[in-house]
């Protein structure tokens, strides 16, 4: 670290308090950011010879590491929510029903004190990086200027709308209700901007462009259409509603286990549905959206998409199956719980279906995991004749991992349908024939994507990932597609045999929608990591090299015991958004007036997961 | 005590720590914070069980001079660097592959001059070479011939001439680049600018294509 010039005599003592300060905790770094800026910024001179910046003790990319984390999750909650909220609204609206407008309104209360704690941590990011990382601050600022720009505006305008759409819910209820909703709307095209213009320089990081001479923004426009902008767009869109949806559900979840009324029991019991069930809504799709980024990555360069998949990264993805596979077992798991406690008799007539479900899930989840190679020694290497395993290693490779994870977005759309079926009786002439057909055209499309997995073994891998793996994801969107409207179409002439009763679900489902939030939260610390050590070396792949200190990935057990960390402080951070957001609505709470019943299993260790008491009575 | 196994340590702790709240508390919010730090535990517990690498960044590779006797010293080191700092094998194949997204460069230092191969390296975009139009099915990964000698791969020009030395070795071809070639930088300079090959127009198979736009660095 340089000091120049007329500088040193107020930057040193500072700094020297500064290093002194960060050896007694890390955390309080925090408080220096406006003393860090200031020295980063002060003087131009300085700047300029000035390639990095380190925090002692914590190191400067651990320190960016976390606040960007936070600032990545915060946001991806804020844009989150808002869709949310507005599809809720638009549900409450067209189906007249209070309680989801009430619900938007719920979450959209949020959306104020969540933004401005995103911002908070947006704003010491910022400070951050132009302290610790100079140089390619300069090198952005100089490429993305304009953006910058179309960035503030941006906030400005989401700003003005937020306000007018949260103090404006009561006043435009009735026949101003349209405009509100189109409020709704101009809030989610700002957040989608706000999303992709920060996207394009951390994709232009990954994937830079070539950059023709031209006027400022020429250049940034430029800049921003590189390879992989728009894949990332799409894919963190989804997975912002993903995220939402989930963290709705585990705070409906937590509200659930301290629910002390029934009434509060119903409405969170109801909560967890509607989050679960718009988590799971985007989840179907997120994998085809990382697809494509992967393919994007690849046609890009080949070596970025071999260090992702079977570079030192390969084991990654180990990670993310297990990950991903536990989140699929959670959020069917929540789908089942419902068919049996919510629908009561439904349980023994899906029984069977519910179990081979979860052998398949089982199974699936199992080839997913398995890796491409093993770690072996070396005789145990020759007794298998090489790194491969002889029956598991037919396992370890993309044919079968694309195969599982359509076989999964099945079931778990399946399960969906089958939630929504559950306690009705169709009533239409055409429903024993389109049921018929359905099954057929289920067991057609697994048939289907199971051979073309096995296939995928017998071409090159070109024709497998352009024609087969594409073939795949049509099939399932297929079923998606026409099992929706169709399910749509029986239902609306169908009975009701048994009426849907809420806040009789056990504990554990309580406990399943924080566990779903927790791996949903966890996949985008570690996919991030995946995104980030993809560019190895590099500040922008290919154009500008790492030459600090921290030029190198960590490893995957210390990235993830920060990503642990992470989501630990991002769980705490977002029940602070709530507890504060709330304080205001306990304190004008009226006396309950339901009974004070126990969740059913309550009494049980939380661990063993509780069951229902069978003569436990609400009333 | 290592990294990994402090690390350990710690997610052990926490999971433990998580068993003593669902075991011990009875208030139902801190009862989820030991739930959740149970889960964060494992997840680091099973990421530190996996194999550990980092990713470092790689050491610069220097061209020796002091080892190059003849040319074939200097084909053997083009091939090394062809499967590795040159990232040449990542999209070429030698010999018929239906994998490899470029062209076969089985042959090629018969088939070209090493001139024209120098320019094919560093101006990829300034002739394509007939010969090499992709017929049939079109690939979905057309891969761009990079700039071989700019960053992310930057050969330089010694490293250059030994790729085209192995070309040459491995077509039967007597190599031609000689050793006194890439010896220092006067006499670097006056090959580059011997292999401006001014002539290259005069050959039939080339057709000219429009300039690249620069790289802004």
């Amino acid at each position: 670290m340089k000091s120049v010039g007329h500088l040193q005599p107020v930057t040193k003592p500072l700094m020297d308090t500064m290093q002194n300060f960060f050896k007694y905790g890390s955390f309080l770094a925090l408080l220096f950011l406006p003393a860090l800026a200031m020295a980063a910024g002060g003087a131009e001179t300085q700047a300029m010879s000035v390639e990095y910046r380190d925090v002692p003790g914590i190191g400067s990319r651990n320190l960016v590491w976390i606040v960007a984390q936070q600032h990545l999750l915060l946001a991806g909650f804020v844009l989150g929510v808002p869709i949310f909220a507005w599809v809720c609204e638009i549900v409450g609206w067209k189906t007249k029903e209070p309680r989801y407008d009430k619900l938007a309104k719920e979450f959209t209360k949020l959306l104020t004190s969540a933004y401005a704690t995103t911002a908070l941590f947006g704003g010491i990011l910022l400070f951050l990086l132009i302290g610790l990382y100079p140089k390619l601050m300069a090198y952005l600022t100089d490429m993305f200027f304009p953006s910058f720009l179309v960035y503030c505006l941006l906030f400005l305008l989401e700003t003005a709308t937020l306000y007018m759409y949260w103090y404006g819910w009561d006043a435009m209820q009735g026949n101003k209700k349209a405009f509100h909703l189109f409020l709704g709307f101009l809030l989610n095209l700002f957040a989608l901007g706000i999303m992709i213009v920060p996207n394009s320089w951390a994709t232009f990081q990954a994937s830079p462009v070539v950059v023709a001479d031209g006027t400022a923004w020429e250049r940034a426009w430029a800049a921003m259409q590189n390879p992989t902008w728009w894949p990332v767009n799409i894919h963190r869109l989804i997975a912002n509603v993903v995220l939402g949806g989930f963290i709705v559900g585990a705070y409906a979840g937590v509200r659930y286990l301290l629910a002390v009324s029934r009434e509060e029991r119903e409405h969170y019991d109801w909560m967890g549905y509607v989050g679960n069930f718009i988590g799971v809504f985007g989840m179907l799709p997120l994998p085809f959206a990382g697809y494509w980024l992967m393919r994007e990555v690849y046609q890009y360069n080949q070596q970025m998409g071999i260090t992702l998949m079977g570079g030192f990264l390969a084991w990654l993805f180990i990670l993310q199956a297990m990950l991903i596979g536990v989140l699929f077992l959670g959020a069917n798991y929540y789908f089942w719980m419902g068919i049996t406690y919510r629908i009561p008799g439904a349980e023994s007539q899906y029984k069977k279906p519910v179990m081979a479900m979860l052998i398949v899930l089982l199974l699936c989840l199992g080839v997913w995991m398995t890796p491409h190679s093993l770690v072996a020694s070396l005789e145990e290497a020759r007794k298998m004749g090489g790194t491969h395993h002889p029956l598991l290693g037919v396992f370890g490779v993309m044919s079968a991992k694309m195969t599982v994870s359509n076989l999964m977005i099945l079931v778990t759309f399946m399960s969906f349908i089958m939630y929504w079926r559950a306690g009705k009786q169709e009533t239409a002439g055409w429903a024993k024939a389109a049921k018929a057909i359905m099954g057929a055209l289920l067991v057609i499309a697994g048939i289907a994507v199971v051979v073309l997995g096995v296939w995928g073994y017998f071409v090159p891998a070109i024709i497998r990932i352009n024609y087969f793996s594409v073939a795949q994801v049509l099939i399932v969107l297929f079923i998606m597609i026409t099992f929706t409207p169709l399910t749509a179409l029986l239902m609306k002439s169908a009975k009701t045999t048994t009426e849907m009763v809420w806040g009789k679900m056990p504990i554990r489902a309580g406990y399943s929608l924080v566990l779903n939030a927790v791996m949903v939260i966890l996949l985008m610390s570690l996919m991030g990591y995946a995104r980030s050590s993809s560019r190895v070396h590099w500040h922008i792949y290919g154009v500008m090299r790492d030459t600090s200190d921290y030029a190198y990935s960590p490893a995957l057990g210390y990235a993830a015991a920060f990503m642990s960390l992470n989501t630990f402080v991002f769980c705490l951070i977002v029940a602070f958004i709530f507890w504060v957001a709330t304080l205001g609505d306990k304190a004008k709470a009226q006396p309950l007036k339901g009974p004070t019943v126990g969740i059913p299993g309550h009494s049980a260790p939380a661990m063993a997961g509780g069951a229902p008491c069978p003569d436990e009575k609400l009333e | 005590m290592s990294e990994v196994a402090l690390l350990q340590i710690i997610g052990m702790c926490v999971i433990g720590v998580g068993i003593v709240i669902l075991l011990f508390i009875k208030g139902m919010f801190l009862r989820v914070i030991g739930f959740v730090a149970m889960v964060l535990g494992a997840f680091s517990l099973i990421a530190l069980s996996v194999p550990q690498m980092a990713s470092l960044p790689p050491a610069v590779e220097t061209f020796d001079l002091a080892s190059v006797k003849s040319p074939d010293d200097l084909a053997s080191i083009g091939q090394k660097i062809f499967f590795s700092k040159g990232q040449c094998a990542l999209c070429h194949s030698i010999g018929p592959s239906e994998s490899a997204r470029c062209p076969d460069l089985n042959g090629i230092g018969a088939k070209l001059a090493p001139e024209f191969i120098y320019e094919s390296l560093t101006q990829p975009q300034a002739y394509i070479y007939l010969d090499f139009r992709h017929d049939g099915v079109p690939k979905e990964y057309p891969a761009r011939m990079p700039h071989i000698d700019k960053d992310p791969i930057g050969l330089s020009k010694q490293e250059i001439y030994s790729v085209i030395a192995f070309l040459q070795k491995m077509s039967g071809e007597p190599i031609s680049v000689k050793v006194e070639d890439i010896m220092g930088p006067a006499q670097e300079q006056e090959k580059a600018a011997s292999l401006k090959v001014a002539a290259l127009s005069s050959i039939p198979s080339f057709e000219k294509t429009e300039k690249p736009s620069s790289v802004d660095r």
